[in-house]
């Protein structure tokens, strides 16, 4: 069971409206700091547009979002500070290198110092298997190190969140198993809270330790990976 | 005191960021660019070969060189606007800075100093060559009038026309149809800014004194205040979904 102290994100009554079409109606949840989140659901179910009000692309209709005891609405520069995410839709600047990339999002946040800067991506190149790419611009690379790039971008300001919205799509099963290896050991060893969504339904249930079932924008099951039986979960749809 | 200081330097690196970016975004694809000016060109040379077929290769009055020069920058604006938001949006990399802790009104801000800059270099190449292909009947001026002519003639009405282009590139970005809504909404923004601009140019390349284009100077300044500030009064709704 949650400890309040440990509760880093709370989601109440959070509504999406587009004139009588609700794309998120009335949603609440919370989540503990170092834990991943799996929000899946069928097209249309509002994964994306609950990721997008998380992450501060998008306003809510009604409700309130809490993070780290800060207020969405009133504080919304400094949840942005610690929050990453990565969407369907690349952030990264096709001409630029990844180090003109990487640098740029270094100073938007206001962290950018050139020697810790300098040693981060060495660090981060090498971890990813970009060391031999970090001076080529990314319309030269695959999709699958784009997406590489996409979470080392994601990374750059030390995050406490990180928001993902459909991050294996495009990429084959190797690439899959890479990444989600490279997504457990970051909540292991950065201490990062996760909150994915896909519609790959057997990724989160291997790395997520809670699960948000949405139907139709509402919650149609929250609860552990282990109270949801796995051969019933599409039922839930 | 020191606190607002502080926000302001920060303010202030952050807009330099975003703009370098921009500049260096903008280099490594020069070819938009030299089809912006391509274009140019080519409109400056149709409308005087048009002008000296009729009037059998005289110089060209100096009305009409203005107004020439005018409807082709404004032209060019809308290629401008394009790459302003609705090509980034489209891209997916303006989400990569609202998701950041930058304030609206520096991300707009940066733009507009990005549209100004790449205005004015796309100006000076196409006065450059107009001169020589128009041929207009401009008056000898020295070099104090000419300085006064680029700076108030030419930097004012950038300026004033980056702001709206700015505004509308925000407003049009996420509409359906954005070449019918783009061009639309920059119509009755600059319209009230077109005679005052012709005319300004018209004064000053004919030597004319201060006192003669205050009226002028003093509607463009006051239209780019206006503009500016409901940029940002607005900056919050207009990059949000």
């Amino acid at each position: 069971m949650s400890n309040f102290d440990t509760i880093l994100l709370e989601c109440d009554n959070i509504s999406k409206q587009y004139g009588f079409f609700f794309a998120l109606n009335k949603i609440s949840f919370h989540l503990d700091e170092n834990s991943i989140l799996g929000v899946i659901g069928a097209n249309g179910a509002g994964k994306t547009t609950l990721i997008r009000i998380l992450s501060g692309l998008m306003s809510p209709t009604s409700g309130t979002i809490v993070i780290k005891g800060r207020n969405y609405k009133t504080d919304a520069k400094h949840i942005k500070q610690i929050i990453g995410t990565i969407t369907d839709r690349s952030f990264l600047y096709e001409e630029l290198t990844i180090y003109e990339n990487l640098k740029f999002y270094s100073k938007l946040y206001s962290i950018y110092n050139k020697n810790e800067f300098k040693e981060k991506i060495e660090r981060y190149a090498k971890k990813f298997n970009l060391s031999d790419w970090i001076f080529e611009p990314i319309s030269n690379l695959s999709t699958g190190m784009k997406q590489k790039v996409e979470i080392i971008r994601s990374l750059i300001h030390n995050p406490s969140i990180l928001l993902l919205d459909e991050p294996f799509s495009g990429l084959d099963f190797t690439t899959i198993k890479l990444l989600i290896k490279i997504l457990t050991e970051l909540r292991e060893k950065e201490n990062l809270t996760l909150i994915i969504a896909t519609h790959k339904i057997e990724v989160v249930q291997e790395i997520s330790d809670t699960i948000l079932i949405l139907k139709n924008g509402k919650i149609s099951k929250f609860a552990p990976k282990n109270e949801i039986d796995r051969s019933k979960i599409e039922s839930y749809f | 005191m020191k606190n607002k200081k502080k926000t302001a330097k920060s303010g202030l690196k952050l807009f330099m960021t975003i703009l370098q970016k921009d500049i260096k975004s903008e280099i490594r694809q020069v070819n938009d660019i030299f089809s912006i000016i391509l274009f140019g060109v080519i409109s400056i040379f149709i409308f005087s070969s048009a002008y000296n077929t009729i009037n059998l290769g005289g110089m060209m009055p100096i009305e009409i060189f203005i107004i020439q020069i005018w409807l082709i920058i404004f032209f060019t604006l809308i290629f401008i606007m394009i790459k302003l938001f609705v090509q980034e949006n489209e891209k997916g990399t303006l989400d990569g800075l609202t998701t950041s802790p930058v304030s609206n009104a520096i991300i707009l801000t940066s733009k507009v100093v990005f549209c100004f800059i790449l205005l004015s270099l796309i100006e000076f190449v196409l006065l450059l060559f107009s001169f020589f292909i128009s041929v207009p009947s401009v008056q000898a001026l020295n070099i104090n009038e000419f300085l006064f002519y680029i700076m108030i003639g030419i930097v004012l009405p950038t300026l004033d026309i980056s702001i709206c282009g700015t505004l509308v590139s925000a407003l049009s970005m996420y509409s359906k149809n954005k070449s019918f809504v783009l061009p639309l909404l920059l119509f009755p923004i600059i319209l009230p800014i077109t005679s005052p601009i012709i005319s300004l140019n018209i004064k000053l390349l004919e030597g004319e004194l201060i006192s003669m284009v205050v009226i002028e100077i003093l509607f463009l300044v006051a239209h780019a205040i206006l503009m500016f500030s409901i940029l940002i009064l607005v900056s919050e709704e207009l990059l949000s979904e």
